[in-house]
């Protein structure tokens, strides 16, 4: 069923940076050499197949140093450069949000998840400027709620505080913010208007902050909610035709 | 060059389409699956991230999936695209159609509740005159379930309810924790009978398909698997009418393909094995195939506090655990406004408290969250939905897929009966949790969007009347007698019940059957 040659081009697909390793060290040392022949000369055969691939060869069978074909040279010996984030290491733009909107969004941020003894607050955690970037990415009901809340909270700041919600103290921003305030289960956010805005802006801004890297990386202390770890899942084998323009129109001829 | 014809194709490799694999297989046939999207390799196709090194800190990417509200960033690409799978309805009345397309289908993930329909559910209209009867009952399905509990490895208790038969079970006789003693106590105080989650354990934390069914198939040789393959339509033999064969295309290339077969087993999940036979326009003499939609209603429901576990004192003795309180509505007496009955999920929790139970922020909310740290109380709803002809889906020309196949378009909604039974779901638990002592933080009387629960069922309904359903108490069409649709497209009813222990059951027993016929040369 299984034949060697298929167990080998399978692991040929695996990336040259998985951590994982292509085959067991043990099945490696214990390949025997007749083997290794055998799954060098495949891949001659196949080499579309085995690019990429590239268990080390047991001790003394090294094969030559040079000459390699061209496009085997990486392989899974070959050392990974570490890659840094972005963000660690600059500055994002401002896009969507004018800059009225962008100072009340940092103050809302800040009311609502100051810096608590060792853990980061919402500003320290790049949350206003992150919001900006998913907010702008958002279909349109997302943007509008965020908007219009937005001025709406610069407006009834102007109109019972005589200043914009930026310069407020937090005793005032509290009696705008705490009367819309209200529990809710998950999938179920309150529907008014203003209760909709300020307690999707809270869930956004406390998971923002919490999922940031100054979050993740505080010291930890009892009560904090963690930063969220999971299992994160690749594109498996993404539809090579459907980004292209023509995908749709190849694709829907009527049999 | 002339292909060797297999003796099934099944399309599909869920519960469903592992089950008959297996099945099938073990009785010597040769199978053939087709499954729409790639296998999956977790030690190729996952790794664990903290949500800051993804570039959404864990939000689902904007407009990627907004009808799976499950999702989240880490999980966003095992759903299917919706830009790739398009489905329509109407803007008043949305649906969620939750789908995974990757080898092994939504098996992966399930949440692995496995409970039994009682008669109750399959002889519904025997019981209350709504509906109509399944054409089996509890002592048909009976050996089946025991067989798929033996094969998941289902721990639970049995009650000897009635409405929440016996199964064949690895018991669960731990202790209740306090909390859950308390709630047991309240129940029983209102005549509601609390029993231990079933639950599947499967193998190494995981019941699906890939690893409960489909090696026992492999390990036979009969049968081969083809990934990234999109069923287009299935073809008949003109002559005869039978079924012989599918039109499908590669998922990754466009190349258009065909294979032929003796006979058919869709197992593609409820609507797209439905989708498949109306663009096939097959099976459908009845006029009810895509009619009688039903799921669960979930997303109703409560979040408590046990106060005693406040300030640190949450105890493994007094939290932690959970229970399943099975349907006690609608039994002996009679609800006032609603028929049928519902189930309640509930969880004792010994961890953090989500935010939004509290009505605070700042410092405020993180002493609330320090002092509830470890006291949480849940119970969340799985109501029975209504079969009604009204609630069906259809093929929408105008819209296509990725592949070019016409689209599904959904027309759904919850009625009366569902939204005056969430009500009473939440008001009882209130009731209950209060004799208990707990406190009530949030609740949610409105049910998510239809299809939420991800248990679709009944557009291609079972019956023994060939003029009111699409398939017989075999699974196997009325119209075409070597075509067979063992997923949940074949329910009657829904029940408040999970549908992957009845699914998996009675595609055992189809494909028992079908064997049997292909023994003796009546099939295939």
């Amino acid at each position: 069923m299984k034949s060697g040659l298929e167990g080998q081009s399978k692991d040929a697909v695996h990336r040259p940076d998985s951590r994982e390793a292509i085959l067991p060290a043990e099945s490696v040392r214990g390949m025997r050499r007749r083997d290794f022949v055998r799954v060098f000369m495949a891949a001659t055969v196949a080499p579309a197949a085995f690019l990429g691939q590239t268990a080390p060869p047991p001790r003394p069978e090294l094969p030559a140093a040079a000459p390699v074909p061209w496009m085997r040279g990486i392989n899974r010996a070959t050392p990974v450069p570490e890659g840094a984030a972005a963000e660690t290491v600059a500055e994002a733009e401002v896009q969507f949000f004018t800059s009225t909107q962008m100072a009340t969004l940092s103050r809302l941020s800040d009311v609502f998840l100051p810096r608590i003894g060792t853990t980061p607050g919402a500003l320290e955690a790049g949350t206003p400027a992150f919001l900006d970037f998913f907010v702008g990415e958002s279909p349109q009901a997302r943007k509008t709620m965020y908007q219009d809340g937005l001025d709406w909270l610069d407006t009834e700041s102007k109109k019972q505080f005589a200043k914009p919600f930026a310069e407020l103290e937090t005793a005032q921003a509290d009696r705008l913010l705490k009367p819309w305030l209200r529990t809710w289960m998950t999938d179920h956010l309150p529907r008014e208007p203003h209760a909709a805005f300020i307690n999707t802006a809270h869930s956004d801004i406390r998971m923002a902050t919490v999922n940031s890297r100054a979050w993740g990386e505080a010291p930890d202390t009892a009560g904090r909610q963690p930063t969220q770890k999971g299992l994160y899942w690749s594109q498996i084998e993404p539809d090579m035709c459907w980004s292209h323009p023509g995908a749709n129109q190849h694709a829907a001829a009527p049999r | 060059m002339a292909k060797e014809i297999v003796d099934v194709l099944i399309v599909g490799s869920g519960h469903s389409g592992g089950m008959a694999a297996k099945v099938l297989t073990e009785k010597g046939l040769s199978c053939l699956i087709l499954n729409a999207g790639p296998i999956v390799d977790a030690s190729k196709d996952t790794e664990v991230k903290p949500a800051y090194d993804l570039p959404y800190r864990g939000f689902v990417p904007p407009g990627r999936v907004p009808h799976v509200f499950q999702a989240n960033e880490f999980d966003a690409n095992v759903w299917v695209d919706e830009k790739e799978v398009p489905y329509t309805y109407d803007p008043a009345h949305p649906y969620n159609w939750v789908r995974v397309r990757l080898f092994g289908g939504r098996s992966l993930f399930w949440s692995r509740q496995s409970f039994r329909l009682s008669d109750y559910e399959l002889k519904g209209k025997s019981h209350d005159g709504f509906g109509e009867d399944w054409p089996i009952s509890l002592a048909d399905l009976s050996p089946y379930y025991s067989k798929v509990e033996g094969i998941f490895r289902v721990e639970g208790s049995n009650e000897g309810l009635p409405q929440y038969p016996n199964g064949n079970l690895i018991i669960d006789d731990s202790p209740w924790s306090g909390s859950m003693a308390r709630f047991k106590a309240a129940g029983a105080s209102l005549q509601i009978p609390i029993a231990k989650q079933r639950r599947a354990l499967g193998k190494d934390g995981l019941a699906s398909s890939v690893n409960l069914l489909l090696p026992d198939a492999f390990a036979t040789g009969k049968l081969k698997a083809v990934p990234n393959v999109v069923v287009r339509e299935l073809s008949t033999d003109k002559n005869t009418g039978l079924v012989n064969g599918a039109h499908f295309i590669d998922r990754l290339s466009r190349r258009e393909m065909s294979v032929k077969a003796r006979v058919v087993v869709l197992a593609a999940g409820c609507l797209e094995s439905t989708r498949l036979l109306l663009n096939s326009k097959l099976a459908n003499s009845s006029g009810v195939m895509g009619h009688y939609l039903m799921d669960q209603m979930y997303g109703s429901g409560l979040v408590c506090s046990v106060p005693e576990a406040r300030g640190g004192k949450g105890t493994p003795e007094l939290m932690g655990g959970s229970a399943i309180v099975p349907r006690f509505r609608n039994l002996g007496t009679k609800a006032p406004n609603f028929i049928r009955g519902y189930a309640l999920n509930v969880t004792s929790q010994r961890g953090p408290m989500a935010p939004r139970n509290f009505a605070a922020y700042g410092e405020e909310l993180q002493k609330k969250l320090d002092l509830y740290h470890g006291s949480g109380f849940m119970i969340t709803l799985m109501g029975e939905v209504l079969g009604h002809y009204e609630n069906h889906v259809r093929i929408n020309k105008d819209v296509v897929d990725a592949w070019g196949i016409p689209v599904l378009d959904v027309q759904t909604k919850y009625g009366d009966n569902e939204f005056n039974m969430a009500r009473d779901a939440v008001d009882t638990s209130i009731e209950m949790v209060e004799k208990a002592g707990f406190e009530v933080l949030s609740k949610n009387y409105d049910p998510n969007p239809p299809g939420y629960s991800i248990h679709e069922v009944g557009t291609c309904r079972m019956g023994d009347d060939p003029k009111r359903s699409v398939l017989n108490k075999w699974n196997q069409s009325h119209d075409i007698k070597n075509l067979f649709v063992v997923d949940g497209s074949s329910f009657v009813s829904a029940g408040w019940q999970n549908p992957t222990i009845t699914l998996s059951a009675l595609a055992m027993r189809a494909s028992e059957y079908l064997a049997e016929q292909m023994r003796q040369r009546s099939i295939g």
